[in-house]
């Protein structure tokens, strides 16, 4: 990475730390609850389940990829635990649930890379179909998963840990979401494969001829995403002793609009996790903020929106680099003979 | 091995018995002083949803019977349908420091782990419309509602079809499991024991409505081409949004005169398609969500202040018509015309 890239990098880090900063100030004047150990816990066991999808989600972006089907991928994970806790065993269909949704990730992999379906398109379908099955296999309703019989205590104690456990008093999910980041990022910053999702992101075709190979890279990031949205289910199930088959509504939304705000380009190529960490944090920190106001839905709607709206737009600023001198003096709202910096490049 | 329905109907008898097992009042002191009671009180309520007018009609329920209590102030939140998000909720309300919350959550599976935290906290909680373990119950008595609505609409069928009828739609909400089901079948049961000539098995069609009006529409529309020679239809609906797609799907087809509805719910919109000419809206069951705060919030003082509450309370249904919508609804902006006249 060249020094302009380095510096720029760094400048947008820097901004969005200012933002986290300032949201948190303005919530923390807002309502004395803010700062509260209690809060904060409750806030990053809010951030865990998107922030473990949008761990993967990144790296799938950085490629030039798309997942929308992460949230009901998430709930069908989560009403295999439901369904077949009895059958097979808790932790069995704990796995089984994941293996799923990685099986789901491939498939949306493989319908992008290789029959070459718009990412758009695969991901909404598979929206669709893994949304209609996870009602089908739940019969339409929320699953209670605990101990039914009183056979299997144990398992059923591990498996609730994973939701409810805590290491030196911090959740299991947020360890398990930091653990996750941090190899992530290993990986991205390390890895032959996570330069090659930047290269493949950037330039796919300067990818393909310089040797790489994209399908199989953009294929694996897909699986990852898949993965990452099985694991969530785990968590999230174990927490709720539930499942429910229309589970975590818009998430693929948040989760997305939280990566963009990190600085993840939707053209691919740019970005890293710890801009999306960032942008989950901006993200959780502004919503957490506006529900302790008691701010109405619509509110924390319109809010949310616009943060997305501001990612999508910076994201194009980024992208396009533009100059803003120029564009002011074509626009005529500067002189013309004002010279225009090289700003934007 | 157990069953899926046999697991949702222990998970929901556990919820009813844990219900039922706990004090309904605050926890009084062995010096006889009552801990909870104070002069003020900051009450959690999170709402099912925004989404929608029957949920919109409590929380402004909820909000002007605090206003008018005096000593209450309110702290909103949105459960959006979302068990994770209610789980959210609660632990923020725990945060946040209330007395008490009311809690109006989508799915009682949900009910343990949301009451596991109030309980630690010793928080009291009332639990609208879904049963939850440790929670005094405030709601709809589903099937009796339901069955005042199937028992209007067999009396009319009675007195208009010479009893009897050639379809029967029944226009649920599978997904949303027991509570729903025992509201469509009290209709069901209502219509059937008490029209002349009951509907034959056969000619009754579930119809999955997903609680909206576009999908009812959608329904009806692909099923009234296949009864072509029933001229007697009638259709029970979930909800007065549910009610007026099946209407608009029959006008649609031109079969407007040959199908009769009721629904549940009576909400504005409901009212609005019941009061028109020749509608086919004959009615539906009121909840009158707009009142149940005018309930909730005295009982939950109650709570806190340690004086008895019964355990369960229920709504007293009423079905409305066009008969007697004014007697419930004659001072509202929407009514006022109609009722003057």
């Amino acid at each position: 990475m060249n020094n302009r890239l380095r510096t720029r990098g760094l400048q947008e880090a820097a901004s969005l730390i200012v933002m986290l900063l300032l949201i948190i100030f303005v919530m923390s004047q807002l309502t004395d609850v803010f700062f509260t150990a209690r809060n904060l816990r409750n806030m990053m066991l809010e951030v865990s389940t998107v922030g473990i999808i949008a761990v993967f989600t990144t790296m799938l972006m950085i490629s030039g990829g798309l997942d929308l089907s992460v949230a009901a991928n998430l709930a069908l994970a989560g009403v295999i635990i439901g369904r077949f806790q009895a059958d097979w065993g808790i932790l069995q269909a704990a796995l089984a649930a994941v293996g799923v949704s990685t099986l789901i990730g491939a498939l949306n992999g493989f319908l992008v890379t290789y029959v070459g379906i718009n990412p758009l398109i695969t991901t909404i379908g598979m929206l669709s179909a893994a949304r209609g099955i996870a009602l089908v296999v739940a019969d339409g309703l929320t699953l209670p998963v605990f101990d039914l019989t009183g056979e299997a205590t144990d398992a059923y104690t591990l498996f609730h840990q994973l939701g409810e456990g805590e290491i030196a008093g911090v959740p299991l999910p947020i360890v398990i979401m930091v653990v996750l980041l941090i190899i992530g990022m290993l990986v991205m910053q390390f890895t032959t494969y996570g330069r090659a999702l930047y290269a493949i992101g950037g330039n796919a075709d300067a990818s393909r001829l310089a040797g790489l190979s994209v399908r199989r890279y953009r294929m694996i990031a897909y699986t990852l995403t898949g993965f990452s949205a099985g694991i969530a289910a785990v968590l999230l199930t174990a927490r709720l002793y539930a499942a429910d088959p229309k589970a975590a509504p818009s998430i693929e939304l948040t989760v997305i609009t939280a990566v963009v705000l990190g600085g993840v380009s939707l053209a691919g190529g740019k970005g890293t996790l710890f801009g999306t960490v960032l942008g989950v944090l901006i993200l959780t920190t502004l919503l957490n903020g506006l529900r302790l106001q008691s701010t109405s839905t619509e509110l924390q709607n319109i809010a949310q929106g616009l943060v997305l709206l501001l990612a999508v737009g910076l994201d194009q600023i980024r992208t396009r680099n533009i100059n803003w001198l120029k564009w002011l003096r074509t626009t005529r709202a500067l002189p013309a003979g004002q010279p225009a910096s090289n700003g934007g490049n | 091995m157990i069953t899926l329905r046999k697991a949702t109907s222990l998970f929901l008898a556990t919820a009813i018995i844990g219900a039922a097992a706990v004090p309904f009042a605050g926890v009084i002191a062995q010096d006889g002083e009552c801990p909870t009671a104070q002069d003020s009180y900051v009450i959690g309520f999170a709402n099912l949803t925004e989404d929608i007018v029957f949920t919109q009609l409590v929380r402004e329920g909820i909000e002007g019977a605090a206003a008018e209590a005096g000593n209450v102030e309110i702290v909103l939140a949105d459960n959006r349908l979302d068990g994770a998000t209610a789980l959210a909720n609660a632990d923020n309300f725990i945060a946040q420091g209330v007395d008490a919350v009311i809690e109006f959550q989508t799915d009682e599976a949900f009910g343990n782990v949301i009451m596991s935290r109030f309980r630690r906290e010793g928080i009291p909680v009332i639990a609208i419309d879904i049963p939850m373990p440790g929670a005094t119950f405030f709601g709809a008595d589903n099937y009796t509602a339901g069955l005042l609505a199937g028992e209007a609409l067999a009396a009319w069928a009675n007195e208009n079809w010479e009893g009897g009828a050639d379809a029967l739609l029944v226009l649920e909400l599978p997904q949303s499991g027991p509570v729903p089901a025992a509201r469509m079948q009290g209709m069901i049961d209502g219509i059937q024991d008490n029209l002349e000539t009951p509907v034959a098995e056969e000619a009754i069609y579930l119809l999955d409505s997903k609680n909206t009006q576009e999908e009812s529409f959608n329904v009806v529309s692909d099923i009234l081409p296949s009864i072509p020679d029933a001229e007697r239809i009638l259709a029970v609906t979930i909800n007065d949004g549910v009610a007026l797609g099946v209407i608009a799907a029959a006008e649609a087809a031109g079969r407007g005169e040959q199908i009769m509805v009721v629904g549940q719910g009576a909400d504005p919109s409901g009212q609005e398609e019941i009061i028109k000419e020749g509608s086919r809206y004959l009615g539906a069951t009121g909840y009158f969500p707009e009142l149940y705060g005018y309930q909730i919030i005295p009982a939950m003082i109650d709570i806190l202040e340690c004086r008895p509450v019964a355990p369960s309370v229920y709504v007293n249904h009423e079905f409305i018509s066009a008969e007697n919508v004014c007697e419930f609804y004659g001072e509202t902006e929407l009514l006022a015309e109609f009722c003057a006249e």
